[in-house]
């Protein structure tokens, strides 16, 4: 082994760049969470206000009401796109032709740059010009107004969601899809089991780490989706949109209420990382089984 | 706006300026080269800048003028982190009139009086203060000094599409529906019943009864509610009594008075006859909305007024347009001659100049330059607006005026009734405080009076966490 | 038995006709909104591109003004610096953790990712206070480009780092060593061995943090202001700016999403990889 000197040499750039991006930020926002800091106060310094911004967030019904929603939203797409998903993905291991040009295609939203995406769908929603609000009104005899009914827009959002994420829970599926061992299925069929017994017995055990991993990564992107929401209904009507990276953009820039903005960072860091944790441990025990 | 229009108040601008050419081209002497830059929103008065003024200011000092127009968020979110941060990107930013105490509390300007007094060299001799409409008012720091100079200055009036109201088959089946003659609206039910009539006339046509302002997700909506309904209802300065921290009723706020709930009730309910895009209709598409012959009537910023009502290039209602005053309340009117109210929105802007700006010098000339009597005529053509006197007895503004129903005359003659944001220190925060419950009424997920009462606490609380008023 | 196969066959081929046009449907209409003129915009939504009618006005338009063509020079200054300066770092990076016995290895490994996995909204106040509050004289990081492509780091270093590792730790030892032994410099053996052997490897990676960084706007909205603003802050500036202008505003976000669309094909086989932290194999 050669002498380590010269590979943290190496490696130190990297870890620097990431300490400064990632590391001071991070320490930064927990300093002014306990601040009471509002640039446009009566005293525009900075003050140590203790737990107080902590005490005010727990009570504070447009933070738990985003919260709530960020919530809902990423439940509503992870359960229609692992569903979507599983079924497009064994619709591609068919042998079909074309097949790549299908999935080039498919594939073609995850590339777009998410701001994007929230123009595109805005095109598609604006009355008077997209189509559908054209078609509800023509098939259905709806009137679809997305800056009036927070219905519609929640629902338009689940569905630019599935628009454009459905193809990495396709991918990831038909990956392990693919690996699923040939020999208990063959058996599976030889003693007759139905297509339904199949799945649950063989499949799914089969596809739990890849099913996990991507439940995680879609999570996570789910929890910090800012972009093409603020494109499309720039978290609107009213706050029916408003997902917590919006809030906490809206209360640090417009409102310049800094402590108060920092601990809303903190918390809502704080429950992605315990999401994410639980969802980890549970895939690292699922390996552990597995192997 | 026309390029003919353009064209000609370049070469009038020319033909004016020769007798202060010396002026410019001498205090621009140690400038050459030197790039200001500015942001405004981008409107009629701004563009006319950034396409007139700023070319002309170049040639005259050779001092180059970069100008961005963008929207009004984006504006105020650039030009405020730029000052705060302070990091001298601009040389000259956009004033509206309600943001300037909080600029002045935080201290972001630079006192042109002073700096004016202490540079003799770069003292325009045609530049006065006293030209100024008493808008200029609104920029005078305690002292009385200046700290921004009005580049527009409008009202928010009552448009109404003159052909429809004087069509006498409207006229006629009004009176049959509702049992008196269809008039512009004087009374709130009455703009009501207008609204209700043209929007209804048939399901296929597209054409509503009345614009509102109504973005529901944008602070568009809150300031057409508290700037321009409320006060018709009596109630000013958003319902809140500053030197109290007050809102709510209890503690002696209106904010949350039966008055500012009738209010809240009656714009929702215009909703019912808007056009669908009302609900994401800021200033510009409201414009665009009565400019499209969309809407029948509708209360509309006056910088769009003349654009709408006499250039064919970009609306369908040239020569069609009414101008009038809102309706109101008895005694609203008494109370706003008697100074204790106001009608309506008087708003504006100036330029001013942040401490952080590395071209100071130059950017003094140029407030100085758009701040001339001589450019202000063609820029009121073609932005309608006035920050001058004098420009209201201008032919060409009367010649726009007769043409707009007179919306020059009503802002010389009764623009003294209308008033612009109160001085609050504390206005962006209080307004995001209480905005999303504006919204929630909108949506229809709480009720008017819902909506006023939680607003009221909601904005006590925030002037309590930022440390003014009463407790 | 042959029947059914085919026609089951032609049935998944009609369905993924179909799925293909549900896909491509909006990017399709944001197309046609792009060449329509304003006064074709409104009525009866129609899919078909009428030849005829078609214009570029609206990309000629957005392509000749001045403040669009900073924008997307930012963008691919950004995203190009970044993607070059990431796949470098990440390189030696990859290599220090393959081939060195660094203490606390794997603790380190994972909080590289975890700098990915952050909510960047979170990072918006201090990022913004550190980029106005870091200065040099006049000179702070708000609003140049230099701050959008180290920032830009945070997410596609340990990305690039993750993907280059993989293809590290696949050229076999034996081959540095092999150069170790005739006397080379690590530096030598970086330069002749392992980079033309990663560099295919290297070119995925780039395209792909390319693509992340281009597509970035969080970051760049809050950031900038005006000389390092990105096309994709552009976008967002644009809809907000022109109210109606909705042929220029197509005009851009096509122009937004043709860089990524056109680089598809070539790392398709990579996206679900990248996304997923290799945690699953495309």
């Amino acid at each position: 082994m050669r002498n380590t000197t010269t590979g943290w040499l190496l490696i130190a750039p990297t870890l620097f760049i990431l300490f400064i991006t990632g590391m001071v930020p991070f320490l930064y926002v927990l300093a002014v969470g306990f601040l009471d800091w509002n640039t446009f106060a009566a005293n525009p310094e900075p003050r140590f206000a203790g737990v107080d911004n902590f005490r005010r967030l727990v009570f504070d019904a447009a933070f738990l009401k985003s919260l709530w929603l960020t919530f809902k939203f990423t439940l509503f797409v992870l359960a229609s796109q692992l569903i979507i998903g599983f079924f497009l993905a064994k619709m591609l291991m068919r042998n079909v032709p074309l097949k790549g040009l299908f999935r080039t295609v498919h594939t073609l939203p995850l590339m777009i740059a998410p701001i994007a995406v929230g123009a595109t769908w805005r095109l598609m929603t604006v009355p008077g010009l997209g189509p559908i609000p054209h078609w509800m009104q023509q098939w259905f005899d709806i009137s679809y107004v997305l800056s009036r009914f927070p219905d519609q827009a929640f629902a338009t959002v689940v569905i630019m969601d599935i628009w454009h994420w459905t193809p990495l829970v396709t991918l990831t599926l038909m990956a392990g899809l693919s690996n699923l061992p040939e020999e208990p299925l063959e058996q599976a069929r030889i003693d007759g089991a139905g297509e339904w017994r199949i799945f649950w017995d063989i499949t799914l055990p089969f596809l739990k780490p890849v099913l996990l991993t991507t439940i995680f990564i879609r999570l996570m992107d789910a929890l910090r989706t800012v972009d093409e929401v603020w494109m499309l209904t720039g978290g609107g009507p009213g706050a029916e949109t408003r997902f917590i990276g919006l809030h906490i953009w809206r209360v640090v820039f417009p409102k310049t209420d800094y402590g108060y903005g920092a601990a809303m960072s903190l918390i809502t860091l704080y429950l992605t990382i315990v999401m994410c944790w639980l969802l980890y441990v549970a895939m690292t025990g699922m390996k552990e089984k597995s192997r | 706006m026309p390029k003919l229009l353009l064209a000609t108040s370049a070469i009038a601008v020319a033909l004016s300026a020769p007798a202060y050419a010396d002026f410019w081209s001498d205090a621009g002497a140690n400038l050459q080269g030197v790039t200001i830059r500015g942001v405004s929103e981008s409107t009629p008065p701004s563009n006319y800048v950034r396409d007139v003024l700023a070319p002309q200011f170049t040639e005259a000092t050779g001092i180059e003028v970069e100008f961005e127009t963008t929207s009004w968020d984006q504006m105020f979110d650039k030009a405020i982190k730029d000052m705060e941060a302070g990091s001298g990107i601009y040389d000259f930013v956009y004033i509206e009139q309600d943001i300037i105490y909080s600029y002045l509390a935080r201290d972001f300007l630079v006192n042109i009086s002073d700096a004016l007094e202490a540079n003799p060299s770069l003292q325009a001799p045609d530049f006065s203060i006293e030209d100024f409409t008493t808008f200029i008012d609104n920029f005078r720091g305690a002292d009385g000094d200046i700290f921004g100079v009005p580049m527009e200055a409008f009202i928010k009036v009552y448009l109404y599409r003159k052909d429809l109201f004087e069509d006498p088959a409207h006229q006629e089946a009004f009176k049959a529906k509702y049992g008196y003659d269809l008039a512009p609206a004087t009374t709130f039910d009455q703009w009501r019943d207008n609204a209700e009539y043209f929007a209804n006339l048939d399901p296929n046509d597209e054409l509503w009864g009345t614009t509102v302002q109504a973005a529901s997700g944008h602070p568009a909506a809150f300031y057409e509610f508290f700037e321009s309904i409320a006060p018709t209802y009596g109630v000013y300065d958003w319902g809140i009594d500053m030197a109290k921290g007050a809102a709510t009723v209890e503690k002696g706020g209106r904010m949350n008075s039966p008055e500012a709930k009738e209010a809240l009730a009656f714009w929702v309910g215009l909703l019912d006859f808007a056009p669908p895009e009302a609900t994401a209709s800021t200033w510009d598409e409201v414009a665009s909305t009565f400019a499209a012959g969309r809407a029948a009537q509708g209360w509309v910023y006056g910088e769009n007024a003349a654009w709408v009502a006499t250039n064919p290039e970009k609306s369908t209602v040239v020569g069609k347009v009414g101008v009038a005053l809102p309706p109101m309340n008895p005694g609203v009117m008494e109370e706003a001659e008697a100074g204790e109210g106001y009608i309506g929105y008087y708003d504006g802007g100036a330029f001013g100049i942040p401490h952080s700006s590395k071209n100071k010098e130059a950017a003094l000339l140029w407030l100085q330059f758009i701040g001339q009597p001589s450019v202000q005529a063609d820029w009121a053509v073609a932005g309608s607006r006035v920050v001058h006197q004098a420009t209201f007895d201008d032919p060409k503004v009367k010649e726009v005026d007769a043409m707009a129903d007179g919306y020059f005359t009503m802002m010389k003659e009764q623009g003294h009734l209308f008033k612009g944001a109160p001085e609050f220190p504390f206005h962006a925060q209080v307004r995001e405080a209480v905005a999303p419950f504006i919204y929630e009424a909108i949506v229809g997920t709480m009720t008017p009076e819902e909506a006023l009462d939680q607003a009221a606490a909601a904005a006590e609380a925030e002037m309590a966490n930022l440390g003014y008023g009463g407790n | 038995m042959n029947r059914g196969i085919l026609s089951s066959r032609l049935l998944t081929f009609l369905f993924w006709i179909a799925m293909s046009a549900l896909t491509l449907l909006p990017v399709w209409w944001m197309f046609l909104v792009s060449v329509r003129t304003r006064a074709d915009l409104f009525g009866k939504p129609s899919f078909l591109l009428d030849l005829s009618a078609m214009t570029w006005e609206n990309y000629a338009a957005v392509l000749s003004n001045p403040t669009f063509q900073k924008y997307m020079t930012n963008s691919l200054i950004v995203a190009t610096s970044n993607a070059v300066l990431v796949s470098m770092l990440a390189l030696l990076a990859a290599y220090a953790m393959s081939r060195f016995a660094l203490a606390g290895k794997d603790n380190l490994f994972f909080w590289v990712l975890t700098n990915r996995m952050a909510p960047p909204a979170v990072f918006l106040l201090p990022l913004f206070l550190m980029f106005t509050g870091f200065r040099i004289g006049d000179w702070s990081l708000f609003d140049t480009r230099i701050g959008l492509i180290l920032l830009y780091c945070v997410f596609n270093l340990p990305f690039a780092f993750w993907l280059l590792q993989g293809i590290v730790d696949a050229i076999p030892r034996e081959l540095d060593e092999a150069a170790y032994v005739d006397g080379a410099s690590t530096f030598t053996v970086l330069m002749t061995v392992i980079f033309p052997l990663a560099r295919p490897g290297l070119a995925v990676t780039g395209i792909l943090t390319w693509v992340f960084a281009w597509n970035e706007y969080l970051f760049a909205s809050t950031l900038t202001s005006v000389d390092a603003r990105t096309i994709t802050t552009g976008l967002a500036e644009f809809v907000t700016v022109t109210g109606t202008n909705w042929g220029e505003l197509a005009a851009v976000a096509m122009l937004t999403l043709a860089p990524a669309a056109l680089v598809l094909a070539l790392v398709q086989r990579h996206i679900v990889a990248g996304l997923t932290f290799g945690a699953v194999k495309g």
